[in-house]
């Protein structure tokens, strides 16, 4: 290996055109060769404590989601006493209210709960959950989008194939022709969003503005969304709302 | 929305009234323990964020010397820094041919994390006497606020006379062509203050640099030489012991 080494040097030398032309002694390129093992000895150690490094960064997130889910689970149960919660806190976020049609939000008022959860590893991926009650609109009681991030960058995203009932598939339109009649096309649907499944650019990485939203927004502090549309409607009412948002009634 | 003017019309009904139905108390209750939870949790992540950086400062601590001890292996290699950038497939494109002259000057690359690790790091350029700028060093810092921005600030380099390769058309030289085209430099690099943007997304260069060429500069520098080992159709010269891209001889 070290005659390998040796020999790539010298066809380097010529290659660089550099000092070495005016110093190509034996006894020059022995020291450059043993300087060269060094450094990729040297940079052997620092990858060992990179890798260290990665593993107990991965440990302290692995740990910190364990003592969130049960908060999380907390937080569930308390939501479940708060009608419409979700669809509050979706229609209250710039962009996600953005996505969501009319037709939209008569089905997500049938929205229990949001889960998000990361794989037990955290890093090779996450779902998204909606959990709905018994609805007119889809047979499922949940609905589903997975992200699995493998090496190389290589992301693999599937969502649930929703089981609409006859005449009520929003994302293609099915009930818009009914409400609009001439309208050949119709707002797309948020709900299609499950069926988004092709990585848009491999060369531009993962990008999934909605799932990004939920996860690193949305489902950290949902709350936030909540009072700041739940103060808006305070403010609508004169007769005697709060003003900073609270919903007491004192 | 027929639910949340339900719920207007419930909470109005506990003003007046000044009693709590089960309902509205109920949901009033639930908001607020929904609150406390919220703030559980922030504490939560706050601690969990710390705990991120302690790990990643004490790593660093470890890093330190071992970066040292390789910076005086690197010294006993020429060149080794410039071929290692310029091999780099995404900042060896970023040299001008002027950039380039200027470059063999260059002794070494430092990245270095601020002690706390949180607030910023820098990269430092080490140069040896040129005729192109007085300094030594250039160096782009990225010292990051609480509220997410991110102060940056480089090197104001002191050039030469006429050795100025910012100045617009002074020492760019084009190939023969007759346009006023001014090939743009890798040292405006340093005068680039601008933040990208508030969420913490900083220009590539120093990412690269400092997540990718810093870690394992070798691997730049070891592709390079392969390159020119087993890229057998593009090589002129000799590369007798190999012999791969011969093939009036034996087998492959």
């Amino acid at each position: 290996m070290q005659k390998g080494l040796a020999t790539r040097m010298t066809v380097a030398d010529k290659g660089k055109k550099s000092k070495f032309e005016e110093e190509g002694t034996d006894h020059i390129d022995g020291e450059l060769v043993v300087s060269i093992e060094k450094l990729q000895d040297i940079q052997d150690e620092i990858e060992k404590v990179n890798e260290e490094a990665s593993d107990k960064v991965l440990e302290v997130e692995q740990k910190y989601n364990e003592i969130r889910r049960p908060i999380y689970s907390r937080r569930n149960e308390i939501i479940l006493s708060i009608p419409d919660f979700w669809l509050t806190a979706f229609l209250s976020h710039p962009v996600i209210a953005d996505l969501i049609t009319e037709e939209d939000q008569k089905i997500l008022k049938y929205l229990i709960s949001l889960n998000v959860e990361d794989f037990k590893d955290v890093k090779s991926g996450y779902s998204i959950t909606f959990n709905f009650s018994p609805n007119p609109y889809f047979e499922d009681s949940s609905l589903t989008k997975t992200y699995s991030f493998f090496d190389e960058g290589i992301t693999n995203i599937t969502g649930t194939t929703i089981e609409w009932k006859e005449g009520m598939n929003v994302a293609n339109g099915g009930v818009h022709e009914k409400e609009r009649g001439k309208r050949p096309f119709s707002e797309e649907s948020f709900f299609s969003w499950f069926s988004e499944t092709q990585q848009k650019n491999l060369a531009e990485g993962f990008s999934d503005e909605v799932a990004e939203i939920l996860k690193e927004d949305l489902w950290p502090n949902p709350l936030r969304y909540f009072n700041n549309k739940g103060s808006d409607f305070d403010n609508e009412d004169e007769s005697g709302g709060d003003e900073d948002g609270e919903a007491d009634g004192t | 929305m027929a639910a949340d003017k339900s719920k207007k019309a419930k909470v109005a009904e506990l003003g007046a009234e000044g009693e709590p139905e089960t309902v509205d108390g109920e949901l009033v209750l639930s908001i607020e323990k929904l609150q406390e939870i919220q703030e559980e949790l922030e504490k939560i992540n706050e601690e969990a964020s710390e705990k991120v950086f302690e790990v990643e400062q004490k790593y660093n601590e470890v890093r330190r010397p071992v970066y040292v001890k390789r910076g005086d292996i690197i010294k006993n290699i020429p060149d080794f820094w410039l071929t290692a950038f310029l091999s780099h497939p995404a900042l060896g494109d970023l040299l001008s041919e002027k950039d380039q002259e200027v470059f063999k000057f260059m002794q070494s690359i430092e990245v270095e994390d601020f002690k706390d690790v949180k607030m910023g790091y820098s990269i430092t350029f080490n140069f040896t006497e040129n005729p192109y700028f007085e300094d030594t060093k250039l160096t782009k810092s990225y010292a990051f606020a609480d509220e997410g921005t991110t102060n940056i600030s480089g090197t104001k380099i002191r050039w030469k006379q006429g050795m100025d390769l910012l100045a617009n058309g002074n020492v760019q030289e084009t190939k023969g062509s007759k346009r006023p085209f001014v090939e743009e430099s890798f040292f405006s690099w340093f005068n680039e203050n601008l933040q990208e943007n508030l969420s913490g997304v900083m220009d590539e260069v120093a990412e690269i640099i400092k997540e990718d060429l810093w870690p394992n500069p070798l691997k730049y520098f070891n592709n390079e030489i392969d390159e020119d080992d087993f890229d057998g159709e593009d090589d002129e010269e000799e590369t007798d012991e190999d012999g791969e891209e011969d093939d009036d001889d034996d087998e492959d």
